[in-house]
């Protein structure tokens, strides 16, 4: 695909092959690193919200993930994790974002 | 269509050139046709919104507020006139600015060093005169939207910007609701503001201007255009995204965030409160995150199908990790990020 972009014929071109190279490699890290980053994120969420069970299959553990951080959003918006609170939040908050970007666009890391 | 609008502008007698559609503008289409009206020619800019769509109010606006800003001297397109075809399409007329417009050129090519230094002083003069024009100046701009009498424009965009979050939302964020509460916070914290309310650009970024070697030529793009505070505009300005790689020059690509602050109180003679722009500066981020989200939705409802745009969606992380970053964050819980 970069090569595609090399010798695209005009600037339209080379700039849709070289999103569509990206995408490829956003994909090819995150088959690599997602489970990893999706289990530390599970355990972050256990400090936050209480403890609970890991799902076995990757399907369930995604939609499970969803939803807890669906209740996570909800508690920050009440003001749950205002004031001393917010120095477990943050940690949190900080990592998985910080994984996240590792697999979206990793040269945002310095 | 375009040939059609510039001859009700400038009458039957005026000879148009076969109109050439001009590069960009995902909204409307633009063309550039040159009118001869007795022996004077004119290079004018046609922008034609598609018909069925409400754009007539905001293309009105547009013109109004456009008016206004050239009398007064801002570099920008002269708004010759505004109107609706038979056929339901908005079009507005206006002069044709030279110049280049694109910024990653701009920020990068040694040629163009010299016009960087010059532009951000070119911009701030400018940025001046647009936030001297007052909501009175502009009372003939249909649908100026803004703070409610004795609301912040701060307190008013972090509201607006909220509902649209809201809207958009395809999956929860912590990081953005985390933000929202410091946002509160600061926004508490702040005085209030001295001045009263004035004419901000909306969309005032390095990639809606036209520059050559001197530097700027024209200042682009009037649809944001509505009632805030100087602030909102020079923190746009400053956002990660427009920066076109160029991070260590947090203003445009092209100064420092302070250099660019400076700039601006030299040319307005206004002190420009910090915290302010801080806050201003996290608030846009999340207009970001909101936008890179509605880009992703609409390329996910099968609106627009695109991996450019589905692309886009995955710029939400890298916004909440400059929002974390700009908060203090990253350096509260020990990493440098």
């Amino acid at each position: 695909m970069r090569d595609r972009a090399e010798n695209a014929r005009d600037r339209w071109e080379r700039f849709q092959f070289q999103v569509a190279a990206n995408s490829i490699a956003i994909l090819k890290r995150e088959f690599e690193m997602e489970d990893g980053f999706m289990r530390a994120e599970w355990q972050g969420l256990d400090q936050l919200l209480g403890d609970e069970r890991i799902p076995d299959a990757q399907t369930a553990l995604a939609t499970r993930l969803r939803q807890r951080n669906a209740e996570l959003a909800e508690r920050i918006r009440q003001g749950d994790f205002d004031g001393e609170a917010e120095d477990a939040l943050l940690p949190h908050l900080w990592e998985t974002i910080l994984n996240k970007v590792r697999i979206a666009s990793p040269n945002e890391i310095p | 269509m375009a040939a059609l609008a510039a001859r009700e502008t400038l009458g039957e007698n005026a000879a148009i050139s076969e109109p050439t559609k001009l590069a960009g503008g995902a909204m409307h289409d633009s063309w550039a046709a040159d009118a001869t009206v007795e022996g004077t020619t004119r290079e004018l800019v046609v922008r034609v919104s598609p018909a069925g769509r409400a754009d007539h109010e905001k293309t009105r606006r547009e013109f109004e507020v456009l008016r206004v800003a050239f009398a007064r001297g801002v570099r920008c397109p002269e708004p010759i006139s505004v109107g609706q075809c038979e056929t339901g399409e908005d079009y507005l007329v206006m002069s044709r600015m030279k110049g280049d417009s694109n910024p990653r050129q701009l920020v990068t090519a040694e040629r163009f060093a010299a016009a960087r230094t010059q532009l951000v002083e070119q911009l701030a003069e400018d940025l001046t005169i647009i936030h001297s024009i007052t909501p009175g100046d502009v009372a003939r701009a249909p649908g100026m939207r803004g703070a409610a009498p004795g609301e912040e424009p701060l307190s008013y965009q972090r509201r607006a910007v909220e509902e649209l979050y809201r809207a958009d939302l395809l999956n929860p964020h912590p990081a953005i609701e985390w933000a929202f509460r410091w946002l509160d916070g600061e926004i508490a914290k702040l005085e209030r503001r001295g001045q009263p309310p004035c004419v901000v650009h909306g969309d005032f970024r390095i990639g809606n201007m036209l520059y050559d070697q001197e530097g700027l030529t024209a200042v682009l793009d009037w649809e944001g255009v509505h009632i805030g505070e100087p602030e909102e505009d020079l923190a746009w300005f400053c956002t990660r995204v427009w920066r076109f790689g160029m991070n260590h020059l947090e203003a445009g690509g092209i100064a420092r965030r302070e250099d660019w602050l400076r700039a601006y109180e030299h040319a307005s003679g206004i002190t420009i409160n910090r915290e302010r722009v801080a806050a201003w500066e996290v608030l846009q981020n999340i207009r970001w995150a909101e936008i890179t989200m509605m880009q992703a939705r609409a390329h996910l409802d099968g609106h627009t199908v695109s991996h450019e745009l589905a692309a886009i969606g995955r710029r939400t992380a890298e916004t909440e990790l400059e929002i974390l970053r700009l908060t203090g964050v990253g350096e509260r819980v020990g990493c440098a990020g």
